[in-house]
Parts: structure tokens; C-alpha cells; sequence
């Protein structure tokens, strides 16, 4: 479904991506761009399990990462393993990350490969 | 440009306040213009730094509000907010306003009240600064990207919980020298570490950082009166000066910086104050920095120029930035003892810097401090204000 598709933004002038969006080309300065899905295998960047976490969340806690993609972008998310490791090879996938009154949020989730 | 003084200073108590909002602001206010005698001088303009009583305390155009209590009309007043760098953000626009010429005297007033609701609340407040589509939607806090920080951090150069602890017991000791600091707990490795306890004092918050890595949410609120030299040398008043102010911003989601351990607006404010300063870190006697988490008091130390990159921990290992040290870092207590009301935070760090630079600072005062340095730290470093004080006391023959 494409409401549940994290976007990029490929520069119409330079083909960058640019995720998340910017309104003008951070590499060309360019205003127009293609959506792309964020997409692909990576490595885990770094990672934490949050504790503290917000009102949306009853579980006791969330593991949150920043990927590296092979693409070059990097991407933030929940990241499901069990045994997470700085340097872990992961694909993302799209799942539910947050609830807002009852209605689903989609986004990125990082399993290992 | 007109050089800027800080005249008189004051601060409230942090931590868990009775006082309205208002209240907060008043009792700051008030102590800044009694200690800066301003005598038949009126106030030009209010500059009042906060970042979220709209949503916190239902409350909006607090700078007008701050007039109206402290019957200072017709002063020109406004609010800043900029995030966590809001206190330092509303100094400038004072600074500014004076060195444009366009204000002799102004007051500038920094403010939270955030125990006003609880703490989730209160951290959920903080974490809608984050990036809305590509940090907070996933449940990101501002402890969440100090935690994925440290983790990278401490993998790269090598740096353990023992010195996160170190920068945690050494603030705290700091802090039971200050009559204003939220946290009055003198805490030991044992406590927080060593014993197994520790895992009952001390649990995890965002892994690596546990809750002694952690500041507060506070209530507070600090104050400086900031007039032109020439009004300060008028009214005869010990001088400090703002030698040198800058500002450097970084993007929004911390994923986009092409090292994400580097914090490089921190460099570049730092770089820009110590220029316009025409001073260098190896000037400063004292600082204050904005350790809302201890990794921060590490990394910031070094990015602000005062230790090699990698070798902060070495350096609070050795003592040099304890009380006694060659460069203090965070006398006051800092955000971590201190407290961290976000709107107040810039403020009390320069209120306490003055402290320092006239010799006031009671049993945690560094010996014949001069130049002070601050630095406020925004987002989670998308946008830093660095500040450098200087001492304008004459030696005595």
C-alpha cells in the first residue's frame, strides 16, 4: 500500500536522494524530485534500547537504530533482533511503529539478513 | 559593534517549584536588577527565553507577561524559542539589540516549568524537537539519540561507562557546592556501578546511558541585566563582558550528518565565539557546557576545541576538568546537577559564569578566573550558541 511506503526524494537535476525531505536539493540546490521507496540491505550504524519511552508506547522498551543502507542513505527505525551488534548486516522492512488513537502508523523496521 | 556587559545576575532554586510560571521569572528578574543597581536606569527591552509553556503551561507571550509583573513599561519585549538553546538564542537578540543600538539595558530572562506535568509528558514535550517524520514517529527521545550517540562514541575511542559515571559524580559533587542546584546527592562509583545495587539505582534509560547519565526535568528560572560598557562604566559597576557570541546550526535528523559522532555545530559556534572573542580555548580558566546527558560533557569538550578529538575522557580522567583542575568544566553542577529547566538552562550558565569571573562563587569558585566559556546546546546539536565571558577587572598594583 503506498500510504505505507517511507519516501525518498531522488533530485530530478542531480539523482541524489534525499531522505528525510528536504525542499531543496541538499547537494544541488535543485526544487524538483521523484519519490523513491527506502529500500534495501544495510549494516547496523548504531543502536539503543529506550526505556524512557513516550506516551504511544506500553512496551518495556524499543530498540531503535540508525542504519547505513548500501544505496548511501541512512535511515532511523525500530530495529527487531535479538542480538543487535554495531555493524550487523540488516534489510529493512515496513511495519507498524507507533499507534495514534487507535490508528496505525507505518515505518521502518530492520531485521537482520 | 558596542560591547556588551552583564550587569547583575540572579537565578532561582531548580528543581520542583510551587511558583507559577510568572512567579519563576519574577523571582530570577528581580535578583538580576537588584544586583545590577541600575538606580533611575530603566529597562530598554525584555528578551525572555522559553521553550514550552504554549504546551506545557498553557501559556503564550510570556514576555509581556514578565513586563506587566515586573512594571517595567514601556520596555519592548519578546519571547525566544530555541529549543534547549533558547536561553543562550535570547542573549544574543539582547546582545544584539544593544550592539545595534538599539537598547542601553536589557533584561533577559530564561524559563521552564516542566514539572508542571509528568514526566512522560515532559520527555514527550522535549522529543518534538526530533525530526517528525524520520525520528519521532518511531518512538525517538532525546535520551534515544544520546544513547545511539554514545554507543558509536564510545565504540570509536574507546570510552567506557566508568567515564560517563566519572562526568555524572564529578557534576553532582559540584552540585552540593551550589545553593541553586536542583540534585543536592553526593553519589560514588560504588553507587552507581560497582556495587550490584547499581543495577537498582542506576537503570537503564537509553543504553549505554542509565539514569545517573541523565539530567533532571526541572523548574527554574536565571536572569541577566546586559547594558552597553559605557552604561556599565557609568554606573561603576565590576564588569563582565561578552566578549564573543556564535551560532552554527546542523540538520535536523542526526542520520543525515555525514559523521554522526561529529558535532560539528558545536565546532563551528565554538570556533565563531572564541574568533570574534579574539580569544582561544586555551584561555578559558572556566566552562560550562551543556551536559543534558554525560556523553555530551565529553564531546562537547572536545569539539569546543579544548581537547583533541577521542581524548576528552582522558582528560576528566586525569582531574584536569574537576573543581581544582586546569579547566573546570560545569562548576555549577551543570545540566546534569544543576538541573535543566530547557528555556532557563543558557542563562544560568552564563549567571554562573559571572559568579565565577567576579570572584562570587562561593566554595566551588575556580581561583582568579578571567575568561569563562559556554556552550548551549540545541536539538540534539542541530542548533549550538556558544558564548565567551571575560572578566574587565583591572589587576591590582
Amino acid at each position: 500500500m503506498p500510504d505505507q511506503d517511507v519516501t525518498g526524494y531522488k533530485c530530478r537535476s542531480c539523482s541524489t536522494v534525499a531522505y528525510p525531505q528536504h525542499a531543496l536539493c541538499p547537494t544541488c540546490g535543485h526544487d524538483g524530485f521523484d519519490p523513491v521507496s527506502i529500500t534495501g540491505e544495510g549494516s547496523v550504524l548504531t543502536y539503543t534500547d529506550l526505556y524512557a519511552l513516550t506516551l504511544a508506547y506500553t512496551q518495556r522498551y524499543l530498540r531503535l537504530a540508525i542504519v547505513q543502507l548500501d544505496s548511501g542513505l541512512r535511515a532511523t527505525g525500530h530495529l527487531l533482533d535479538p542480538d543487535p551488534q554495531l555493524g550487523k548486516r540488516i534489510r529493512t522492512q515496513i511495519g507498524v511503529v507507533r499507534e495514534v488513537d487507535g490508528r496505525k502508523i507505518y515505518g521502518l523496521q530492520f531485521v537482520p539478513v | 559593534m558596542r560591547p556588551v556587559a552583564i550587569l547583575g545576575v540572579g537565578m532561582t532554586k531548580f528543581g520542583r517549584s510551587d511558583l507559577t510560571l510568572a512567579g519563576l521569572m519574577s523571582e530570577a528578574s528581580v535578583a538580576a536588577l537588584r544586583d545590577a543597581k541600575l538606580g533611575n536606569r530603566s529597562v530598554d527591552a525584555v528578551v525572555v527565553a522559553n521553550m514550552g509553556a504554549a504546551r506545557v503551561n498553557r501559556q503564550t507571550a510570556i514576555a509581556s507577561a514578565l513586563v506587566d509583573r515586573l512594571n517595567l513599561f514601556p520596555a519592548a519585549a519578546e519571547t525566544v524559542e530555541n529549543g534547549p538553546a533558547s536561553g543562550a538564542s535570547a542573549v544574543k537578540v539582547g546582545v544584539q539589540a544593544i550592539a545595534a543600538g538599539m537598547a542601553d539595558v536589557v533584561l533577559v530572562t530564561g524559563v521552564e516549568r516542566m514539572r508542571a506535568v509528568n514526566n512522560l509528558e515532559a520527555t514527550d514535550f522535549v522529543a518534538s524537537l526530533s525530526h517528525p517524520e524520520a525520528e519521532y514517529v518511531y518512538g525517538v527521545t532525546l535520551p534515544s539519540l544520546a544513547g545511539m550517540f554514545a554507543r558509536l562514541y564510545m565504540s570509536r575511542y574507546g570510552l567506557t561507562r566508568r567515564h560517563l559515571a566519572l562526568v555524572s559524580i564529578k557534576n553532582h559533587n559540584n552540585a552540593m557546592r551550589n545553593p541553586y542546584a536542583h540534585i543536592h546527592q553526593a553519589i560514588t562509583m560504588e553507587g552507581i556501578l560497582d556495587a550490584p545495587e547499581a543495577r537498582v539505582n542506576n537503570p537503564p534509560i537509553a543504553e549505554p546511558l542509565h539514569l545517573y547519565d541523565c539530567c533532571p526535568v526541572s523548574d527554574g528560572a536565571a536572569s541577566l541585566v546586559l547594558a552597553s560598557l559605557d552604561v556599565a562604566q557609568q554606573l561603576n559597576r565590576p564588569a563582565v563582558t561578552i566578549a564573543g557570541i556564535g551560532q552554527a546550526t546542523d540538520t535536523h535528523a542526526v542520520q543525515e550528518r555525514s559523521d554522526p559522532t561529529e558535532l560539528s555545530a558545536v565546532r563551528l559556534a565554538a570556533d565563531q565565539a572564541f574568533e570574534r572573542a579574539g580569544l582561544g580555548p586555551k584561555e578559558i580558566d572556566v566552562a560550562e557546557l551543556h551536559d543534558a546527558f554525560t556523553i555530551l560533557e565529553i564531546a562537547e569538550s572536545e569539539a569546543a576545541g579544548f581537547f583533541p578529538r577521542g581524548e576528552g575522557h582522558l582528560a576528566l580522567e586525569q582531574g584536569v576538568t574537576s573543581l581544582g583542575g586546569t579547566l573546570p568544566i560545569n562548576p555549577s553542577g551543570g545540566l546534569k546537577g544543576r538541573g535543566h529547566p530547557v528555556g532557563a538552562t543558557g542563562v544560568a550558565q552564563m549567571v554562573e559564569l559571572t559568579w565565577q569571573l567576579r570572584g562570587e562563587a562561593g566554595t566551588r569558585q575556580v581561583p582568579d578566573a578571567r575568561n569563562g566559556f559556554a556552550c548551549n546546546f540545541g536539538g540534539f546539536g542541530n542548533n549550538v550558541v556558544a558564548t565567551v565571558l571575560r572578566s574587565e577587572r583591572r589587576e591590582n598594583a
